[in-house]
């Protein structure tokens, strides 16, 4: 397994945020975080990150004890990429990118002619090269989390943490970064991301976890994890996964929120129910 | 194909920088032989080169005081304004990249009202010229040394924390030095201590500079190599570490190296502000934000710009003006002039 997460538990100073969390990912495979706000993922997210330490437990990539490594060497193996942001100055695309590079420099080591070149093979991998000599904050929010994604390959890590990738951007770009997710795990990436849209992970996931109170409330393969129960469970509310299947003939599976003011048969089932 | 596009921009690009580059040494070299030239007593150009020689055994004829005041006044008082402008440009450069603020100047930690209070201190007991820029340095790395360990204490992000307790600690230095001057005589003392917080090169000589620029190129130095590193910090703190940079220690160098730099600047020349707000900004509308070009450039027209107006400070009237006053009388207009256009904020 790429990524081993065991019976991890960690928080800020006292105050634990997460409890016994285990799970895991392999190269090649997508998993989904799904939760509540609060629920702790994005704390789990900094303890894999080794921005904060585990009180227990151990969290390894590749058999590595991230708490044991620096942070260059943890830098080659798991790649963070945040939710796009603006800068203060603005860089272009590609000095954003070989950014990525920082972790395989030494002291007074500088980008040179093959790190750019790595650079704009990443960008291009990702269909964004035609803005490589543009100014980051001159992007739209989708290109800039292209740009933020080809640092991340730059950076020749093998897994990637994705906080909420989707949550800022519109319809179309959504899709988009969907797509390149999914095509990134065929590559051999190991993703983890987190989402508040149930949906996700019942398109692309691989894996699911399912947090609710800093604790796996479910974890497994979306088809185990992604039912009525489990997300009522979560999320607090009522929800339907339906099976359906598309144009092309190809299974889906759709999370749809219950109607709390539904039609009047509706009304009547339910009242039947409780 | 867009390879080859995006190859050709930058290479056109590192072009035109080299070509801006050029220029502003082109300008600091003429602004260097107009330094010489003007004042009080006006070398010509030929008297400079004549006067440059007779160190190396030239045998012309040039007015003895011609070598003198070359050799003594002039040389000094211009390679003091060239340091001091060039690394308090460069330094500020650094700390509006990694404060991730673009108003950020380099004595944002405390530096120079430390100084001035390490100053004050010595002046008010009364001690000789070199104790007095003892104190003013160690008074300044005091202050830098006390904001930095008093913001690890914060559980704040650590840019946030050091901007606040720099703040407090400058606050805090200031009222020391009104307290100083309050209680000090105002025939003698106070008067020394206002004319030394004064920025002036007046009375810069080749012993007063010699042991200023070394910490100043040393601090100069380190931000040089390490000036890309200086992009990292822009990033978010946690963004950075997860590329696997090591942001606190990072950090820790380029305050120290702009601290030396700082510290020794104001014991060369009292408070000099405004250089290293403004220069950076000028030179981020010129060369872009990317502190591999940035820095370099800061260098240059830091230089160039100081050793302008030092020459203004001499000349303008037929007293001399203080630095400091003439940095900040041409620096805020230019400052807003440039804001308003939106170019560089």
């Amino acid at each position: 397994m790429l990524l081993e997460i065991q019976g991890v538990s960690g928080g800020y100073g006292r105050r634990e945020v997460i409890t016994d969390v285990s799970c895991t990912a392999d190269a090649g495979e997508i998993l989904c975080l799904v939760g509540p706000n609060g629920c702790g993922k994005t704390t789990l997210f900094r303890l894999i990150l080794g921005l904060l330490p585990a009180t227990s437990g151990s969290i390894r990539i590749d058999g590595n004890d991230v708490s044991a490594l620096q942070p260059n060497q943890l830098a080659r193996l798991v790649a963070y990429i945040p939710q796009f942001h603006a800068p203060v100055f603005n860089f272009t695309a590609l000095d954003v990118v070989v950014m990525g590079r920082a972790a395989h420099f030494s002291a007074f080591e500088a980008p040179r002619q093959s790190d750019r070149e790595l650079a704009f093979a990443a960008l291009e991998k990702l269909g964004a090269a035609q803005f490589a000599n543009r100014p980051y904050t001159a992007l739209s929010g989708g290109q800039r989390q292209m740009v933020l994604i080809a640092r991340a390959i730059c950076q020749s890590a093998k897994v990637f943490i994705m906080d909420e990738p989707a949550s800022s951007l519109d319809y179309a770009n959504q899709q988009l970064l969907l797509d390149t997710v999914e095509e990134l795990a065929e590559n051999g990436y190991c993703i983890v991301m987190s989402t508040h849209n149930p949906q996700h992970p019942a398109s692309i996931a691989h894996k699911v976890l399912l947090m609710r109170d800093g604790r796996v409330s479910a974890f497994g393969a979306p088809d185990e994890v992604m039912t009525p129960q489990c997300l009522q469970a979560a999320y607090g509310v009522e929800m339907d996964v339906v099976g359906v299947r598309d144009r092309y003939g190809a299974e889906r599976i759709i999370c749809l929120p219950v109607k709390r003011r539904g039609s009047a048969e509706q009304n009547a089932a339910r009242e039947d129910l409780e | 194909m867009l390879m080859k596009q995006y190859e050709l921009e930058e290479l056109n690009s590192r072009k035109r920088y080299r070509a801006v580059l050029l220029i502003m040494l082109a300008a600091l070299l003429g602004t260097l032989l107009l330094s010489f030239w003007v004042g009080y007593y006006p070398l010509t150009p030929a008297d400079v080169v004549k006067a440059f020689l007779r160190r190396f055994g030239y045998q012309g004829d040039v007015l003895p005081q011609a070598v003198t005041i070359f050799w003594s006044i002039r040389l000094p008082r211009i390679l003091s304004a060239v340091f001091i402008g060039a690394s308090l440009s460069v330094a500020g450069a650094t700390y509006q990249s990694m404060f991730r603020n673009p108003l950020v100047s380099p004595d944002i930690l405390g530096v120079s009202s430390g100084a001035g209070l390490g100053a004050a201190i010595a002046i008010l007991c009364g001690m000789p010229g070199w104790f007095i820029q003892a104190a003013a340095f160690t008074g300044g790395v005091t202050a830098v040394a006390l904001s930095y360990v008093i913001s690890r204490k914060s559980t704040r992000s650590q840019t946030l924390s050091l901007v606040l307790t720099g703040t407090m600690i400058t606050a805090l230095c200031n009222a020391g030095v009104t307290l100083i001057k309050y209680i000090s005589d105002p025939n003698d003392v106070l008067q020394q201590i206002t004319f030394w917080l004064m920025g002036s090169l007046t009375k810069t000589d080749m012993d007063a500079f010699g042991v200023s620029a070394i910490p100043m190129a040393i601090g100069l130095c380190v931000l040089l190599l390490l000036r890309w590193k200086v992009n990292l910090l822009t990033l978010e703190d946690e963004e950075a570490v997860s590329l696997g940079v090591p942001t606190r220690r990072l950090r820790l160098v380029f305050i120290g190296a702009a601290t030396l730099i700082c510290a020794a600047a104001v014991c060369l020349g009292g408070l000099i502000g405004w250089v290293g707000l403004m220069v950076p900004h000028m030179c981020r509308a010129i060369v872009g934000p990317d502190n591999r070009r940035l820095l370099p450039a800061c260098a240059m027209l830091g230089a160039t710009y100081l050793l302008l107006m030092d020459d203004v400070a001499r000349t303008l009237l037929s007293m001399e003006l203080p630095l400091g006053v003439v940095t900040s009388v041409m620096g805020a207009p230019f400052f807003v002039y440039l804001m308003l256009k939106r170019r560089v904020v």
